[in-house]
């Protein structure tokens, strides 16, 4: 069976995929790229990358043609360990494959505000609560000070 | 309707145009600056946000050519081994800067004298001396009086918090009996001047949305305003005109409609930055200056030197909280500063330490260095990466060198047509001796500050920063652009005030200096005009 759509535009490959780069965390803590609704985001940002985005893509339909070639329903319907053989197959081929999608998918991925307090960050912009910095070292300020004195 | 003259008109509205204008309005004369970008609102900046990670790889980039935005001008840079970077906006470069503030040390403006490399500056740290104090007074900064350093001189403001990142760093450093000392810093420890102090957001680099960091548009431009000084946004300059005495008459610019207007001035000053300044020169081509304006030297354009940069990274046990906090300034390092040609290589370098980065900028970088992998083991290896990580930046001398160059793009022009600047720059053997020797001294600081693992990146790519040069200042005008006031040996109404000027590099920050020469050269301009325009 072959697709005809984008890859990039494929909703449930792209979770799919999405959900292998970035999978739940061991303790359910921290939930997988594929589940956060992140697809159509990185798809946007990819298509309009002119140098990332076609090697992304050619690189993604590899993936589902090779995918659909295991699996009549293709990566959604895999085991993360088939679907991870299948995505890694295509890496010497399509080397920018990754390094694309990574350079969009962590940057939507960390910014969630459920993935920030799953890494116990406060899940807010840095302005306007700002944050508190531990004071300088006393001690060591002092050891400097006396070394400049002698 | 034409414009009405003006009596000094200076092009960009970044560092040190913002320091000349508000000085020169002493003068009394009108003051207009032309500048190609927007004012900035703070509300705008990326920290308002989730996403300010993601918008400080996109529209708010460092690099032209990566936000590609209105203001914006390409630059071709396939030829240089290092990314130019800058920001086109009233406040230019210092709305996305660091904000650490070292000034060159007495030294750097000797280096033929001292090392017999490089050219000595006509001019020297005691003549700048009154500016950087009245330069760090304007623009509000912190630090710490008694840098060995140094010449004595007391910041305005106590140093800001080294946070857990700046104690475990600088520990390190005091382990080794090695030099450190709490970084000057353009960022207020204490509310001053109607502004509250840092409350360590951490993405400087993308703007302060507080305003805590100073930016010119926070500091200098509205007290410059209030004095009368005029500053029309939008406006792309496209060349300098001269007459038929060869003196500057003033300029054609792009309006904000795309429309070509004339501004006629009795005083031209450049303050472009060390690509944007030998650009319009070399665009400016007249019967009188068939090479350029101001290059009977053909020097201008040549001597390009950034600072080569290495970033030495630990990894640690114990959390640091890095992405609070300003990213670049809790203290310095002149350890390895000066010539010791043991080591293989002239001159030095400083180091600057750095807090840690934001979770995705963490899991790129983790991933470029192959420490974060996808799939099955990346929240592990996340976990230990994320808020583990400090950084030590390696800022080494570049010496200049006339192969290392700005010139006009044949094909490429911005969006009004004019060539942009292709930058040619390639790294020197000496650099890179330097660069090495940083990154091993780096990870050896790494290691006494307790890191369990370090990893460096040699050459850092994307940090041009710091643009100097490529019109530097001197007494013979067969090799030099302009003399110790700034002001072109070939157009004596002409002035240059930002990097270009530079005849050294150092191996610090340049900003301070660029502004406390900006008003060194406003204040020299006001003690001789009477006599300003007379020949030599």
């Amino acid at each position: 069976m072959t697709e005809t759509r984008p890859a990039l535009n494929d909703h449930d490959f792209m979770k799919a995929l999405l959900n292998l780069l970035i999978p739940p965390s061991a303790s359910r803590e921290l939930p997988g790229a594929g589940a956060l609704g992140l697809e159509t985001a990185v798809a946007a940002a990819l298509q309009d990358d002119p140098s990332l985005g076609p090697m992304v893509e050619a690189g993604a339909l590899a993936v589902r043609e090779a995918a659909l070639a295991e699996h009549p329903e293709g990566l959604p319907a895999m085991a993360p360990e088939a679907g991870t053989k299948v995505v890694e197959a295509q890496l010497t081929a399509h080397p920018f494959l990754m390094m694309g999608l990574l350079r969009y998918l962590y940057p939507a991925y960390y910014q969630h505000p459920q993935v920030l307090e799953g890494i116990g960050e406060p899940p807010r912009p840095p302005f306007p609560e700002g944050f508190d910095v531990e004071a300088t070292d006393a001690e060591l300020l002092e050891k400097l000070l006396a070394r400049r004195r002698t | 309707m034409p414009n009405e003259p003006v009596g000094v008109l200076v092009i960009g509205a970044g560092a040190s145009g913002a320091a000349f204008a508000w000085s020169i309005a002493d003068t009394g004369m009108s003051v207009l600056c032309l500048d190609q970008g927007p004012w900035m609102k703070q509300q705008d900046y990326p920290s308002n946000g989730l996403d300010w990670e993601a918008r400080g790889m996109g529209d708010f980039s460092p690099s032209p050519n990566v936000r590609g935005l209105a203001a914006d001008y390409p630059i071709n840079e396939e030829q240089s081994e290092i990314s130019p970077l800058m920001f086109n906006a009233v406040g230019g470069s210092t709305i996305l800067w660091a904000a650490h503030f070292p000034r060159l040390t007495p030294r750097d403006f000797r280096s033929k004298s001292e090392d017999g490399v490089g050219e000595d500056w006509p001019i020297d740290y005691q003549t700048l001396e009154p500016y950087f104090a009245l330069n760090d007074r304007m623009m509000g900064v912190s630090g710490l009086a008694g840098d060995p350093a140094y010449p004595y001189h007391e910041p305005p403001l106590p140093p800001l918090r080294f946070g857990k990142t700046g104690n475990t760093l600088a520990s390190g450093f005091e382990k080794l009996g090695w030099h450190w000392w709490p970084s000057d810093s353009a960022i207020l420890s204490r509310e001053y001047e109607g502004r509250a102090a840092c409350i360590n957001l951490g993405p400087c680099l993308s703007g302060c949305a507080q305003g805590a960091k100073a930016s010119t548009d926070i500091t200098y431009w509205p007290v410059a305003q209030r004095k009368g000084v005029q500053v029309r946004t939008g406006c792309r300059v496209r060349e300098i005109t001269v007459g038929a005495d060869g003196m500057a008459e003033g300029v054609l610019y792009y309006d904000p409609e795309g429309q070509l207007q004339e501004q006629k001035a009795e005083i031209v000053v450049l303050a472009c930055n060390g690509i944007g300044t030998p650009r319009l020169l070399l665009n400016s081509v007249s019967k009188q200056h068939p090479d350029g304006l101001a290059n009977s030297s053909g020097l201008v354009g040549k001597n390009l030197m950034f600072h080569p940069y290495a970033a030495i990274t630990g990894i640690f046990a114990e959390p640091l909280h890095g992405r609070r906090g300003p990213v670049g300034c809790s203290f310095w390092s002149h350890e390895f500063y000066r010539t010791d040609r043991s080591r293989g290589f002239v001159r030095g370098y400083s180091f600057e330490a750095v807090r840690g980065l934001g979770p995705a900028q963490s899991a790129l970088s983790g991933m470029i260095q192959g420490l974060v992998p996808w799939g099955e083991d990346h929240h592990r290896a996340f976990d230990r990466f994320y808020d583990h990580t400090a950084s030590l930046l390696a800022i080494t001398e570049d010496l200049a060198e006339e192969t290392n160059t700005v010139t006009l793009d044949p094909e490429l022009t911005d969006s009004h047509g004019i060539p942009a600047p292709k930058v040619s720059y390639r790294l020197s053997e000496n650099s890179r001796k330097m660069l090495a020797h940083a990154v091993e001294r780096g990870k050896e600081a790494l290691m006494a500050a307790g890191a369990v693992e370090t990893f460096a990146q040699p050459l850092f790519r994307e940090a041009g920063w710091h643009l100097m040069g490529t019109a530097r200042m001197g007494r013979d005008p067969s090799t030099s652009v302009v003399n110790e006031w700034g002001q072109a040996h070939d157009v004596k109404n002409l002035f240059i005030v930002d990097g270009s000027v530079f005849v050294t590099a150092g191996a610090v920050n340049p900003t301070s200096t660029i502004q406390a020469n900006a008003l060194y050269v406003a204040d020299s301009i006001k003690k001789n005009i009477e006599t300003l325009f007379d020949p030599a």
